[in-house]
């Protein structure tokens, strides 16, 4: 990869570590002279929308490289939705971030945020179902099982602490949806996980690698998100930051490597 | 050219793509549920339908003219190796 297609993950690698220094050590004179939390949550701000946007347009360009009829072709659509959903929340977000360095909760923004999960979701399943027709191994009906066993388990420990937290209607059902949705988005994650794994090493396991582990950080940034708006944890905050921005980088870079392969 | 050997020809021109782990498994359960034993040599009949299949797989990750391409590929290295025996 040349120098210039570099510098986005560069960017995105060197935000997640100020993210996580903000978080570890918010007192040194980085944060309290040079960068305050109202800069911070700018850069965070056009960060996201920087990567969102990169992604979608990606995402979008792969479904259009790809013949109709192709089983992975509406499913790289449905990512782009999910992008661009998700690209629309952050946009009603950012004015306030950047203007007041605020972010409101819940807003305008939730509705697109929460539109988003489907999507997602269904994307996922339909990259799925287009590897179990092709004939890929994605594990033996036990296994599934027992993954939504496990996923139900840890939907116990998640939600729980977060749905026995006082606080208005709204606010209590949308930090209950984040995490909930996710979970849901876990099981064919790890499924796809588990084919990744498998086609590690070559062009196809790379794209797979960066996107699911763009979706991991999501996953993590929204139970962060959860504990902070619901536990009162805002030491989580910057957490939050950094593995959003990471995630949205991470199924951008997978997008572009993707496309690359279907323009070679 | 035995099934084995087929087997090992079509895994060295998908592992670039699919890497080496998804090419062996793949083509070798196409080459189970089509019935090809690893000591007996394929039937033209499987060999096609063992590259329909890989090709159907690829397309995914690929696309329908890099998969095409690399289906070609895979063909003329089995043609070729069929005509050093």
């Amino acid at each position: 990869m040349s120098a210039t297609g570099r510098l986005p993950w560069a960017v995105a690698g060197l935000a997640g570590a100020l993210f996580v220094g903000w978080a570890i050590a918010p007192e040194s004179a980085l944060y309290t002279q040079w960068l305050n939390g109202h800069r911070l949550l700018a850069i965070a701000a056009v960060l996201k929308l920087a990567y969102l946007l990169a992604g979608a347009a990606c995402a979008f360009a792969c479904r259009d490289h790809l013949e109709p009829g192709n089983p992975a072709r509406p499913a790289w659509f449905l990512l782009s939705l999910g992008l661009l959903s998700t690209f629309a929340g952050q946009l009603c977000l950012a004015p306030f971030q950047i203007v007041f360095g605020k972010t409101p909760f819940p807003s305008v923004a939730d509705i697109f945020y929460v539109l988003a999960c489907p999507f997602l979701i269904a994307a996922l399943l339909v990259f799925l179902n287009a590897y179990r027709e092709a004939g890929l191994p994605l594990g033996s009906l036990l296994e599934r099982g027992l993954l939504v066993a496990g996923v139900g388990v840890l939907a116990v420990v998640i939600l729980r602490p977060v749905a026995a937290t006082p606080g208005p209607l709204l606010d209590r059902i949308l930090t209950i949806a984040y995490p909930a949705l996710d979970l849901v988005l876990l099981v064919p994650l790890v499924l796809l996980l588990r084919m990744a794994l498998r086609l590690r090493g070559d062009r196809a396991g790379e794209v797979w690698l960066l996107l699911l582990s763009g979706f991991v950080f999501l996953c993590a940034g929204d139970i962060c998100f959860a504990y902070l708006q619901s536990l009162g944890e805002e030491h989580l905050d910057p957490f939050v930051h950094a593995t959003f921005i990471l995630g949205y980088a991470l199924i951008a870079a997978g997008a572009e490597r993707q496309l690359r392969i279907l323009k070679s | 050219m035995t099934t084995t050997e087929t087997v090992d020809a079509v895994v060295k021109l998908l592992a670039p793509h699919i890497g080496d782990t998804m090419a062996r498994s793949a083509t070798e359960a196409h080459c189970q549920k089509l019935g090809m034993a690893a000591s007996s040599p394929p039937r033209p009949d499987q060999l096609d339908a063992l590259l329909g299949k890989l090709g159907g797989g690829l397309n995914i990750f690929l696309g329908r003219d890099k998969s095409a391409s690399v289906i070609g590929e895979v063909r003329q290295a089995l043609t070729a190796l069929e005509g050093k025996r």
